[in-house]
């Protein structure tokens, strides 16, 4: 079964990003499919690889980058919510002329009508915020 | 048409009552996060009607050290439960 | 793109405005939606019908006034708005004090609403 998974919330301040995290990492597991991840509003913030984690906690970004990369995942984050949040990627950090990438390689920035494909093109879409 | 319904805020989040008038005959609750606290308290979980499945997450449940032997009206699935039971029903409508 | 076929979205919107931003995000979804030619329904409950009251300024606190935008949801191609009666009620509000007319009804209605729809965005 083709899944969508749309992410609310930053990772640590709540638990829903964990139980998205955990919950997409299941069903992967139980070889069902992920048709898109989609982060959203607070949700951009899982996407930031230069968060840096104290080593006895999870790094729940490099976990969700590993996620996307072990199982090559379409993984998109919402374009309004991930500059206003300061996670730009190649293209951005040059139009905003910013010295630094903060987005992970393995997620794309996207437009709404991403989410409106996703749910049109999956069985079911689970939001967790 | 049935819906699963996941809520995963504590009671005092009011999301139960807010959820139940679009809660359907053989749609599922189940509670995840805090919203297992729902399952904890014997007073609210007496009201849950017969005609919908309840359930409770069980890493969220035991996380919180929740006794889990009188909850009789709920049924403790586990993750990749979770993700059969988003399976059976039709669809998914997150409360939080 | 893959193929776009058309589905039924509905959008609950149930929490006030300015205090977060999850009408807004209910609302770009909801927009988005339209966009795409999809069938939208939009359902106002609980504190989301505070959304609708007239006379909204949000300039002062430097937000979007989203009653604004709400007054206009048809032009986007959303028609079919509903609120929920009882939050109404229970708030002493009536549709006279709402910046458009959406369609009134109860918990049953509502969920016919839902069993008809192929995905629900809940906020």
């Amino acid at each position: 079964m083709k899944f969508t998974i749309v992410v609310y919330a930053a990772p640590y301040s709540s638990q829903a990003a964990a139980t998205a995290f955990n919950f997409s990492k299941t069903l992967l597991d139980e070889g069902h499919e992920i048709y898109r991840l989609f982060f959203f509003s607070d949700g951009a913030h899982n996407t930031n690889k230069i968060a840096r984690v104290p080593q006895d906690e999870i790094n729940l970004q490099a976990s969700w980058d590993e996620l996307i990369r072990d199982y090559d995942l379409d993984s998109a984050v919402c374009v309004s919510s991930a500059i206003k949040r300061g996670i730009v990627d190649e293209q951005e950090a040059e139009r905003h002329e910013l010295s630094t990438v903060s987005l992970f390689k393995s997620s794309e920035i996207a437009g709404l009508g991403q989410l409106i494909d996703a749910a049109i093109n999956s069985d079911r879409l689970l939001n967790f915020g | 048409m049935s819906t699963l319904h996941t809520i995963s805020k504590s009671p005092k989040s009011h999301l139960l009552r807010e959820c139940l008038p679009l809660v359907d005959k053989g749609d599922g609750i189940l509670f995840i996060e805090d919203g297992v606290y729902y399952c904890a308290n014997n007073k609210l979980s007496d009201d849950f009607e017969s005609d919908i499945t309840w359930y409770g997450l069980k890493e969220d449940l035991n996380a919180r050290g929740l006794e889990l032997d009188d909850i009789k009206a709920i049924q403790i699935i586990n993750y990749k439960n979770f993700v059969e039971i988003c399976e059976e029903f039709d669809k998914v409508i997150s409360w939080f | 793109m893959n193929k776009l076929q058309k589905q039924t979205f509905t959008f609950i919107s149930r929490t006030a405005p300015y205090g977060s931003n999850r009408p807004q995000l209910c609302l770009d979804t909801a927009l988005a939606a339209a966009v795409f030619e999809q069938q939208v329904n939009y359902v106002f409950m609980e504190d989301g019908v505070y959304q609708l009251l007239k006379n909204q300024d949000a300039k002062a606190i430097h937000t979007k006034t989203i009653g604004k935008t709400l007054e206009t949801l048809d032009l986007y191609g959303i028609e079919n708005t509903y609120v929920c009666n009882e939050s109404l009620e229970s708030r002493g509000l009536s549709l006279g004090d709402l910046v458009i007319k959406p369609k009134l009804t109860k918990g049953d209605e509502l969920k016919t609403v839902l069993n008809s729809s192929d995905t629900v965005i809940n906020l």
